[in-house]
């Protein structure tokens, strides 16, 4: 039947050979060529696509291949690379971290994650109420402002893993939880004065993160921790007892430092009140000026190392001591007049009277600031501004932190009423970390050192300079410990530990002179007598007469109950063991006082 | 086809060839995969690590000062304790004890069954016999009421060490003192 239909087909072509058949058949020619090429250029397309699949196979094996000869790709460093944090951590003297790295979740609205239409599925205040379910405290009207306004940014930071996974649950694209490196302070508000904090463009401010900022991020100080001298336990106990003082005499503020006396060693610095380096809000840094007209400071304002105030009775007996060094005082039974002083129509008095006449031991045990002006009188301006020189009170504290004061320091030569007034702590303003200094060399054998922050070995621990003789030194202790122990600062006194120390309570400078009821009252205290090795101070600014401090302002009912409270709690962390049939021998200072001491 | 030795030889090296080729491939193939495990292991260390990281900080916040003040304040009431619950020795110790009154019952007293440890030792010399005379050693008694005294010192020593190292450590101002000065 094919070849019938192809002998009809050919017939007509071989039978007559005119144009018409002609042009049917050359068309018909024409239309096999292109059924032919077609088919061709079907084959060479399907070659092609095959090529091109073989092409790609071998391409894949030979990446295999490639693979499997030269290793996965070459990894960026080693594993410890990337653990290493992106800023060091900050640890106490005992190795227990007070400043680290912490990646958290945080809220990002990011309005171009749906690329058309409207940012958001939902509508804002649909998003805005999903979003109060998880984060109550967030504020409504300005959580819909920002999901509205179609800019991008925050709406929280430092989410919970589950809550960044109910904000999922929410399903919209436009709420981002990016894992963020950010700076953590595990414990609080605790010491943040020393730690300081670090800003949204990673740098550190205030504390220790301002002073050790260079080395946070450097290779090696990311690598290894950065050690403080702080010990967080008496940090803590420090800061709880300063703040229930502070809350017990409605004082303004309070401050706080534990020194080692042999290294200088800070294990301890508390400014009350505090901010939490963790939530860092804009008026804990800075004051409305009409605040700062008030005498206010904001609560990041170090009052250890930064404020400076003229600190009072404390002074006495770092007077005495230059005095029993210069010789100017022999004997400390020899006994000075009471009276009220007139010099250069100016009057020193005493807040009470003694009698008519007050020895060296008396003198301290009482405060008297009449008697103490003669001893610094006889001792001379030059010896006494040499010996406060010597003691650093010239200058900005000695310490890594970034806020140091300046003394209020008359330079030149000290007319005869500035030695008086400055031999009982006024006419002289220095941070307490100064007077802190200053009674570590008063107590440790008479060897200043300047204050650290940076826990030191025992190579490390300077020789420091020779303010006092050994002599003097010893002496003194029994005169601190004599003070607690018979006159104003018995209530620091803390049974077993041998405290030993000097109240001050320092009328504040205002407008117009002093302001009688506004006193800066500081307990300067070391401990234990026998072997000193620490110097603790309390200070609080600005104290109430209230029911618990038996409505006294001064530093015997506020202060110095912060150290026969904070004694007790740091003794044991720091080694010392509470031992009442110890002390530190005053039988020959004994009959200096009559009847063993009865003062208030 | 007619195999010459040299062509044997030929197709023997390049079979040696080819199979020492893909033995090596293999090898790099099997080292490759396991470098690849230690870098996924790597990996995982890392992120345990990072997981450690976040509970220590999680630990360190949920007990920081503050927080254990509040529970101290809540839940114990401990306060720092006062001289007199310190002790200075095993002295002072013992001298809390009360002597024991009339019709008391007898204290319970605790006895261990001490195997001496030179008894081993003391058969040992017991068995030696001189081999000139032929007699036993005469001398293992005395070493061995000797050895017991010797074994029972180093004990009292002990004793008297760390009752001397308490005192030392409630005294530890003394010492440092003594570098400053």
């Amino acid at each position: 039947m094919n070849a019938a239909a192809l002998n009809t087909y050919s017939r007509p072509e071989m039978a007559t050979p005119v144009a018409i058949p002609m042009t049917v058949s050359t068309g018909r020619r024409k239309l096999v060529n292109v059924r032919q090429r077609s088919l061709l250029v079907a084959k060479l397309r399907t070659l092609w696509v095959l090529g091109v699949f073989a092409l790609v196979g071998v391409c894949a094996l030979g990446r295999i291949a490639f693979l499997g000869v030269t290793g996965v790709t070459p990894r960026h460093g080693s594993i410890g690379d990337l653990l290493i944090p992106d800023r060091g951590t900050i640890v106490d003297r005992n190795g227990v971290p007070l400043a680290r790295d912490f990646r958290v979740y945080s809220l990002w609205f990011n309005p171009k994650a749906m690329t058309e239409g409207s940012s958001l599925i939902h509508s804002p205040a649909e998003v805005a109420a999903g979003l109060l379910r998880i984060f109550p405290d967030l504020d409504r009207a300005e959580l819909i402002a920002k999901l509205s306004s179609g800019q991008p940014g925050y709406l929280r930071k430092s989410i919970l893993p589950e809550d960044a996974n109910k904000v999922h649950a929410l399903g919209e694209p436009a709420l981002e939880y990016p894992l963020e490196a950010t700076r953590f302070y595990p414990q609080g508000s605790m010491a943040a004065h020393v730690l300081g904090y670090v800003d949204s463009y990673g740098k550190g401010k205030v504390g220790m993160e301002q002073a050790f900022n260079d080395q946070l991020v450097s290779a090696e100080g990311r690598a290894a921790p950065s050690t403080l001298s702080i010990d967080f336990r008496v940090q803590g106990a420090l800061e709880e007892e300063l703040a229930r003082g502070m809350q017990l005499s409605k004082a303004k503020g309070a401050a706080g430092v534990i020194l080692d006396v042999d290294t200088g060693e800070i294990l301890a610095l508390a400014s009350l009140p505090s901010f939490d380096p963790n939530h860092v809000k804009p008026n804990d840094m800075v004051v409305t000026p009409a605040q700062a007209a008030l005498g206010e400071v904001p609560n990041g304002f170090n009052r250890v190392t930064n404020q400076v105030y003229e600190l009072g009775s404390t002074f006495k007996p770092i007077t005495v001591a230059a005095a029993l060094d210069a010789g100017t005082i022999t004997d400390l039974s020899r006994r000075w007049p009471a009276a009220p002083l007139h010099v250069g129509g100016f009057t020193i008095h005493d807040t009470h009277h003694y009698g008519a006449s007050l020895n060296v031991l008396e003198t301290l045990i009482h405060s008297s600031n009449i008697v103490t002006a003669q001893i610094a009188d006889e001792l001379g301006g030059v010896r006494l501004k040499k010996t406060m020189e010597s003691l650093g009170m010239n200058e900005r504290p000695y310490v890594e932190l970034p806020a140091r004061g300046f003394p209020i320091w008359a330079s030149g030569e000290w007319p005869r009423l500035r030695t008086m007034t400055v031999g009982f702590g006024h006419g002289i303003a220095v941070t307490p970390l100064h007077l802190a200094s200053a009674y570590a060399a008063l107590v440790n054998g008479g060897v200043w050192r300047p204050a650290t922050l940076r826990k030191l070995g025992p190579s490390e621990v300077p020789a420091g300079r020779r303010v006092f003789t050994a002599a003097t030194s010893a002496r003194i202790r029994q005169l601190l410990r004599m003070i607690v122990e018979y006159g104003t600062g018995r209530k620091a006194d803390a049974p077993g530990f041998r405290v030993g120390g000097k109240t001050g309570s320092a009328e504040k400078p205002g407008a117009g002179g002093y302001r009688k009821h506004s006193l800066i009252a500081t307990f300067a205290a070391a401990f234990p007598m026998d072997k000193p090795r620490y110097v603790v101070i309390s200070m609080m600014d600005e104290p109430q007469a209230t029911e618990a401090t038996s409505f006294q302002r001064t530093a015997a009912w506020n202060a110095a109950p912060v150290i026969a409270r904070v004694v007790p709690r740091i003794g044991p962390l720091l080694g010392i063991m509470p031992d009442e049939t110890r002390d530190i021998d005053v039988s020959d200072l004994k009959p200096l006082i009559p009847g063993g001491g009865k003062e208030e | 086809m007619n195999l010459t030795s040299d062509r044997v030889r030929s197709i023997g090296w390049i079979s040696v060839l080819l199979v020492c080729g893909a033995l090596t491939i293999g090898l790099t193939l099997r080292v490759n995969a396991v470098k690849s495990q230690v870098a996924d292991t790597e990996k995982r260390i890392v992120g345990v690590q990072q997981d450690i990281d976040f509970l220590q900080t999680e630990f360190a916040t949920r007990s920081n000062q503050q927080a254990l003040r509040e529970l101290n304040d809540l839940e114990f009431g401990y306060k720092a304790p006062i001289a007199g619950q310190y002790i200075e020795g095993e002295r002072q110790l013992a001298a809390l004890g009360v002597a024991p009154g009339p019709g008391a019952p007898a204290p319970i007293r605790y006895a261990n069954a001490e195997v001496p440890a030179d008894q081993g030792a003391g058969t040992a010399l017991l068995a030696m016999v001189s081999p000139v005379t032929g007699a036993v050693a005469a001398s293992t008694p005395a070493a061995g009421s000797d050895a017991k005294p010797a074994g029972r010192d180093p004990e009292r020593e002990q004793l008297a060490r760390d009752a001397a190292a308490l005192g030392q450590r409630l005294a530890h101002i003394e010492v440092a003192e003594a570098s400053q000065q």
